[in-house]
């Protein structure tokens, strides 16, 4: 009553009430948001972007619902038919890189496993033959694309460059091009642009899927980057870059004094402590106009609060950071114009503080939020992640496996570091389950396989590399990895509980020990098909090598070259007859080589390309193609194209699981929630399956054949185990 | 309530005596704008220290990711409309995180209003200008007491008193003869009631009434004094007339400020770090 009064009294004011009043209604009539704004602009804000949000999200909801029926019935009748019957509604593919046939067999058979035992139970397991060479991006292009690595045109991680021999991306270029505004034959040039091209050929199956308009939700899968067009949703992987355009560069600051400050991987900054303050700098990318200039480098400050902590400053945030642990991603802006940013994502790690200051960051990932470049389909998919579960990891090779190998992080750094980005990935890919009732959802975890590189040593207890006194929380380390992926796995056949979801857990290669390394270019050389500058031996990328008197040379992780002159620039080798004698020679001389400090074969088959696959990109391929036995690999002066003096080396590196062997040496696996009727399983089966499965016919240029499914053992129990206490590593590593 | 009012307004003036006595100076959009960005900025930074910023920036994260979701994921009605809920629970919670904010700054925000409303809700009188006066009594006297109107060195009483006794007031039409603020006062008897009577061209600090023993019309009209809970006299007002102009002009200084001060605070919140 005394409010109406008020009111009324208010009402009575002749001027003053009049305008305040006629100010307000106009505001609440023409501008109801704004109204908000007289509590303030910060308040104002806030109430407005509610009300729009409450007000946009009621009449998007609305219109939604008045217009679905008609949308639904457009699409009905323009899209295509697949001709076949559709089995399933929705296929789930869990990717796990590198999950071994032989350790996931042996762990399930001693029940650690259970849920992977369950699902076998209840649809099927058998090893996934893999491909030619064994490795990630030869084998998921593989798998995307359901053809030879001859037709898909990735042989390797590497490829030399024809001109120069230089290692490149054998999937992908990134250059940098200048960008141009102009109208018909005039256009003016201002500023530059990332030019990303796939070299990945052939097509992948969830683009087949899309023109029968099925959804697809591919979440970092190797070799889609750059992000393709589909119909869905994607996150690239395997090769995006860091913001340097490398594929991760760490940063490692000390105030020790090294004498080497380039490390593989990364790169070493002397920094110097005055009082409690150290400065540093982040570098950055280079100038998107001038990429000749320096790179763009941000200051940031560290003010030492004690000995196990410290106050890190950059781009006008504060952040407190821990000894021993990640800091959360932390976004750094790196100026190039007055109004202009690239923004990136890194993660810092206090290492110590004394006597020595020493702190790692990870390199600087794009930005999700702010992407430098399209790492994702649709452009703003990346960004809706972002906003849904905050920053993550988008550098293709996430996992810091050259910091480890360095010994500038500890294997429980590491460890921490893997397991974070697993956080990060499971909630990205149980996202896409929940948004994706009907269609394809694919998702890969990484780790996996970098854990397995990284800690493969505590597993094999011959390994070179594995210290006297392993540590009791490492023991285990592996067989607590696959325990982790089994209740991941059990965490999704929970959300694939339904006759309409066809899952299956695929690998691409399985894994085994990395104790000797054959450095193979040295075995070229003594075997006379290599000819090397002695004084520059150690010169990386085949640096030293005399190219007119080389016949035969190795780069990359499983391939010889010939030195065929009309491939090559400096080519020597005739490509007819005398290459294909080389061929033979090569082959034959190899697969008999013996390592002399263990007396046993080293080698379990060479391939010739020409012979192995098929397709118009054969000959992009190295000509020959070395399988390893278990326990040898490339060595990695070859793999970085150095020419040691000794043939066989002993793997004292970190990095002491691998793959890069003979493909029967390392199946990978297919685990499925139905039966399996065929018996031997492929990886380029997969995508026609997948394709069988949407009733769409297999393109005849695929390779693989779709492999039949049954039907469900199942009882009605899913068999989902939820015990989580099995899972030891977070209580054991960390 | 009232009493705490006063002692606000007693505060507010004192510092608005010095914060605002640029706005006599300069033209009146300027000082307009100079008021509106810095209150902006002000407000923003209230906001941002009085908010739960890390909470803000997680809700509206939420809220554009499903307002993303949605347009990536439309295929599927049921994924589209759990979407568009959690928009609006998004949207809710993000009302009640600025509700603190809010709370904050409304008295603050209210009396800065009162204090602009002196400079641009009218214009001083100029000379030889009429306005009319009204007084207001009690609505419990049974009948309008004599009144009697005593002119100020600046003003002249021209008509008047005309009573409205339905109405419990007496009006005057008052002249205006000298630049200057003024005081005007009406006796009763013994008793002596003043008001503030403002002559001169340009900006100046005009009261429109001195308000009666209520806390909202206290709140509103902060300049002079208000009338005692016993006064016979509730309040007396002055008719002055109104300002002209798109920034400061009394129909506009309200929605001038708003606007601007909104677009301030947007346009400066990435330097401030302030999630809203």
């Amino acid at each position: 009553m005394r409010i109406f009064t008020m009111a009324k009294n208010f009402m009575k004011h002749p001027i003053f009430a009049h305008h305040i009043l006629l100010s307000a209604i106009l505001l609440i009539v023409l501008l109801p948001t704004p109204a908000w704004a007289y509590i303030g602009p910060g308040a104002g804000f806030a109430l407005a972007g509610s009300f729009l949000a409450i007000f946009g999200a009621l009449l998007s909801a609305l219109s939604m619902v008045l217009f679905w029926p008609i949308r639904r019935v457009v699409r009905m009748i323009f899209r295509r038919r697949p001709p076949g019957k559709i089995r399933f509604r929705r296929v789930v593919i869990l990717g796990l890189d590198g999950f071994d046939h032989h350790l996931a067999e042996k762990f399930i058979e001693e029940g650690k496993l259970p849920n992977l035992a369950a699902l076998r139970d209840q649809g099927d397991f058998k090893p996934l033959r893999t491909t030619l060479p064994p490795i990630s991006p030869v084998a998921w292009a593989t798998f995307q694309t359901g053809v030879n690595p001859g037709k898909h045109n990735i042989f390797d991680f590497l490829t030399p460059d024809e001109r120069t021999y230089q290692a490149k991306l054998s999937s992908v270029t990134i250059r940098t091009v200048r960008r141009r505004i102009g109208w018909g034959p005039i256009s003016i040039p201002f500023g530059t642009k990332p030019d990303v091209q796939l070299l990945r050929k052939s097509k992948p199956f969830w683009n087949i899927l899309s023109r029968y308009g099925v959804f697809n939700c591919i979440i970092r899968v190797p070799i889609t980057f750059p992000p393709e067009r589909l119909r869905g949703v994607q996150l690239s992987a395997m090769c995006v870059p860091d913001l340097r355009g490398t594929q991760g560069t760490f940063s490692h600051y000390t105030t020790r004094i090294l004498n080497d400050s380039k490390k593989t991987g990364g790169e070493v900054h002397h920094v110097q402590r005055k009082g409690n303050t150290v400065q540093c700098e982040l570098i950055g990318p280079r100038h998107p106009s001038h990429p000749e200039y320096a790179p763009i480098k941000l200051p940031f400050t560290v003010t030492i609060m004690g000995s196990d902590q410290v106050k890190l400053k950059i781009n006008g945030t504060t952040h407190i950071l821990q000894q021993g642990l990640h800091s959360d991603w932390i976004q750094v802006r790196f100026r190039v114009g007055l109004s202009t940013t690239i923004s990136g994502v890194c993660r810092f790690l206090l290492l110590k503080t004394d006597p020595e200051f020493e702190l790692y960051v990870t390199p600087v990932n794009i930005d999700p939020e702010k992407p430098a470049m399209a790492i994702g389909y649709p452009a703003v998919y990346p960004v809706y992640l972002a906003k849904r579960q905050g920053p993550y990891a988008t550098l293709g090779l996430a996992e810091d496996t050259w910091a480890l190998s360095e010994e500038v992080l500890s294997d429980e750094h590491f460890a921490r570091q893997c397991i974070d980005i697993e956080g990060e990935r499971e909630s990205m890919f149980f996202d896409g389950l929940e948004k994706v009732p009907q269609g394809l959802c694919v998702c890969v975890f990484d780790g996996t396989d970098r854990m397995q590189h990284m800690f493969w040593r505590y597993l094999d207890e011959e390994h070179p590399a594995r210290p006297a006194d392993v540590p009791d929380t490492y023991r285990q380390v592996i067989e607590e990895l696959y325990q982790r992926m089994d209740h991941l796995v059990g965490r999704t056949m929970a959300k694939c509980n339904d006759d309409d979801t066809l899952l299956m857990i695929v690998s691409d290669h399985g894994f085994t020990s990395f104790r000797r390394g054959v450095d193979l270019n040295r075995w070229l050389e003594e075997n006379g098909y290599l000819v090397v500058d002695d004084a520059r031996r150690n010169e990386e990328h085949l640096a030293g090598i005399d190219w007119s008197r080389t016949r035969a040379f190795a780069i990359g992780l499983s391939g010889i070259f010939l030195n065929i002159s009309d491939k090559f620039e400096q080519g020597i080798v005739d490509p007819g007859k005398e290459a294909q004698r080389l061929r033979d020679e090569i082959q034959q001389k190899l697969t008999d080589l013996v390592d002399p400090g263990h007396d046993t074969r080293a080698i379990k088959r060479v391939y010739q390309a020409t012979k192995t696959y098929r397709g118009p990109y054969k000959n992009s391929a190295p000509d020959l193609i070395v399988g390893y036995e278990s326990g040898y690999r490339v060595a990695w002066e070859t793999a970085m194209g150095r020419t040691s003096k000794d043939i066989f080396h002993d793997n004292r590196k970190a990095w002491s699981g691998d793959h890069c062997v003979d493909p029967t040496v390392v199946p990978g696996v297919l685990f499925c929630n139905r039966k399996i009727e065929t018996g031997q399983v492929r990886l380029f089966d997969i995508a026609p399956t997948v394709l069988d499965i949407f009733g769409i016919p297999a393109p005849d240029y695929m390779d693989g054949s779709a492999f039949e499914i049954g039907e469900s053992n199942d009882s009605g129990d899913t068999g989902v185990c939820e015990n989580e206490e099995s899972v030891g590593i977070e209580s054991q590593v960390i | 309530m009232t009493e705490l009012v006063v002692w606000l307004n007693t505060v507010a003036n004192a510092c608005a005596e010095y914060a605002l006595a640029p706005l006599a100076f300069l033209p009146g959009w300027l000082s307009a704008t100079l008021v509106a960005i810095v209150t902006g900025i002000l407000m923003l930074l209230i906001f941002k220290y009085t908010s739960n910023q890390v909470s803000i920036k997680q809700v509206r994260n939420g809220i554009r990711a499903n307002l993303l979701a949605l347009s990536l994921f439309q295929d599927n009605i049921s994924v589209s409309l759990r979407c568009q809920a959690r928009v609006l629970v998004g949207a809710c919670r993000l009302f009640l995180l600025a509700v603190v904010p809010m709370l904050v700054m409304t008295v603050p925000m209210c009396l800065l209003l009162a204090q602009m409303a002196l400079w641009y809700q009218a214009r001083p009188l100029h000379v030889d200008e009429e306005a009319v006066l009204t007084a207001f009594f009690a609505d419990n006297s049974n009948e309008i007491p004599e009144v009697q109107l005593e002119a100020a060195s600046g003003g002249e009483v021209k008509i008047g008193p005309v009573r409205v006794p339905s109405k419990h007031m007496v009006c005057w039409s008052v002249w205006a003869q000298e630049d200057g603020c003024h005081r005007l006062s009406l006796r009763i008897g013994k008793q002596t009631f003043e008001k503030e009577f403002t002559v001169g061209e340009g900006f100046a600090r005009v009261s429109l009434r001195r308000p009666a023993w209520n806390w909202f019309d206290v709140l509103l009209h902060p300049r002079e004094t208000p009338f005692s809970q016993d006064s016979i006299v509730r309040a007396i007002e002055i008719d002055y007339p109104s300002r002209h102009g798109w920034a400061s002009g009394s129909g506009f200084w309200l929605i001038y400020w708003f606007v601007v001060s909104m677009v301030v605070a947007f346009c400066v919140r990435p330097w401030f770090n302030v999630n809203i």
